[in-house]
């Protein structure tokens, strides 16, 4: 059991055993933590705000309601609720459903408005988010898109085969390389482990 | 395991990391993690570069009701788990919004339709609100106000629909011709739900409820489905 006077001073690997008991302020400071990129990854992927609000509403109250376990041997709980909440979009891109919405609603992109920067946090979260941009930036043009699709358009590899009209294999492969690449370069950018 | 299995799912890892698999494409591969130390390996070592791919993207901010309305569930989801009531809230500031003047007439003649009464008890008052039997059939509604309203009131419903994804029901209070919103809430299968107002209703009209999206308006975007009159 965790004990502390004030909440907010633990870790996220704390927060994360109080959730699992059923804390609503330890959820509170979860979302409080994540929420902002976890709503920003949705949005990147599915480009409306109605249904990012909905995609990370679903991920938060499945974080919640079934008490999904964090492995902490899979990486920070960041990536742990990026993840839960990248495969709602994934499961909503595949179903189709956003192409709906953006029909229903064309709000959005002019609605976008990039968070202030309150805090040193925000301010190292953007200076990352610069350095991992440029990362991608540099890969060969063929791997990067191949790793757009895949990630934020929420395409199979077998999708992406028939979109750029290339052999599975061949799709595959890029993927594993770009990855290898992007790995590469992010280490020389920063200490080993700064993303996991 | 054999070598052409191995060989087989060893172009796997990336399409793995970036979610590119389908679902028996993954199951597949995870069998053969199972089993493939050279697989394992190679999905932790390019794990790191899938895990740095949500942190490209540009940070927009969420909307402030997205909170809001994930915390009523959390915080009426844990009360159930306990057994114990609704904490009064805090009251908070809310903006306030001009109503105009040729709506509020017609949302008093369309209540002048609806069926209801109101009855009073002591401590705690409760208020029985008017119903659009219409629009929602076999609903009901009771406001149980605190101290005379300084310190908010709850609004207890049942028979109430559940709203489709993307859409809630949210309270609103009416104060001298304009009207502020109010938290928005859910309600559970059985129909039945419960929201805190946290305004000093001790100098307000009517509270009152509408659907609307996700979030919550500013303003309500339909005639109320039930009206408290205060």
């Amino acid at each position: 059991m965790v004990v502390a006077t004030d909440i907010r001073n633990l870790a996220d690997e704390e927060v994360m055993q109080l959730v699992g008991e059923g804390d609503p302020r330890a959820f509170e400071l979860l979302y409080d933590r994540h929420g902002g990129a976890a709503f920003s990854l949705a949005y990147r992927m599915v480009g409306n705000r109605v249904t990012a609000e909905d995609i990370t509403q679903e991920g938060f109250l499945s974080i919640w309601r079934s008490r999904l376990r964090y492995d902490a041997s899979r990486g920070s709980v960041r990536t742990w609720v990026l993840g839960i909440v990248h495969n709602r979009a994934v499961d909503t891109l595949r179903r189709g459903a956003v192409h709906e919405r953006r029909r229903e609603t064309m709000e959005g992109v002019e609605e976008s408005h990039e968070a202030p920067e309150r805090t040193d946090v925000e301010a190292i979260r953007r200076e990352e988010a610069r350095s991992v941009r440029s990362a991608l930036d540099a890969l060969p043009d063929d791997q990067r898109r191949t790793i757009e699709l895949a990630y934020f358009g929420g395409f199979s590899h077998s999708q992406i085969a028939e979109l750029l009209d290339e052999p599975i294999g061949t799709v595959k492969g890029r993927m594993r390389l770009g990855l290898d690449k992007l790995r590469r370069q992010l280490s020389e950018g920063f200490a080993a482990g700064g993303f996991a | 395991m054999s070598s052409r299995d191995h060989t087989s799912h060893r172009d796997d890892v990336g399409a793995y990391l970036l979610g590119a698999l389908t679902d028996l494409e993954r199951q597949a591969f995870e069998r053969h993690l199972a089993g493939c130390p050279e697989c394992r390996d190679e999905v932790e070592r390019l794990r790191p570069a899938a895990a740095a791919l949500p942190r490209s993207v540009e940070q927009v901010k969420p909307p402030p009701g997205l909170k809001a309305s994930l915390m009523e569930v959390v915080e009426r989801e844990a009360r159930e788990r306990s057994g114990t009531p609704a904490p009064r809230r805090w009251r908070r500031s809310l903006p306030r919004l001009a109503f105009p003047r040729p709506l509020l007439v017609g949302v008093a003649l369309a209540l002048g339709l609806l069926v209801g009464i109101v009855v009073a008890d002591e401590d705690p008052r409760t208020e029985v609100a008017s119903v659009d039997e219409r629009r929602v059939p076999g609903a009901s509604a009771r406001l149980q106000i605190e101290d005379d309203g300084e310190n908010g009131a709850i609004l207890r419903l049942q028979g109430m629909r559940q709203l489709e994804l993307g859409r809630v029901y949210q309270a609103w209070v009416e104060r001298d011709g304009e009207i502020v919103p109010a938290p928005t809430f859910e309600v559970g299968r059985d129909g039945r739900g419960a929201v805190a107002i946290p305004d000093d209703l001790s100098d307000a009209d009517a509270v009152m409820v509408t659907r609307e999206r996700r979030g919550g308006a500013r303003a309500p975007s339909e005639r109320p489905l039930l009206v408290v009159r205060l």
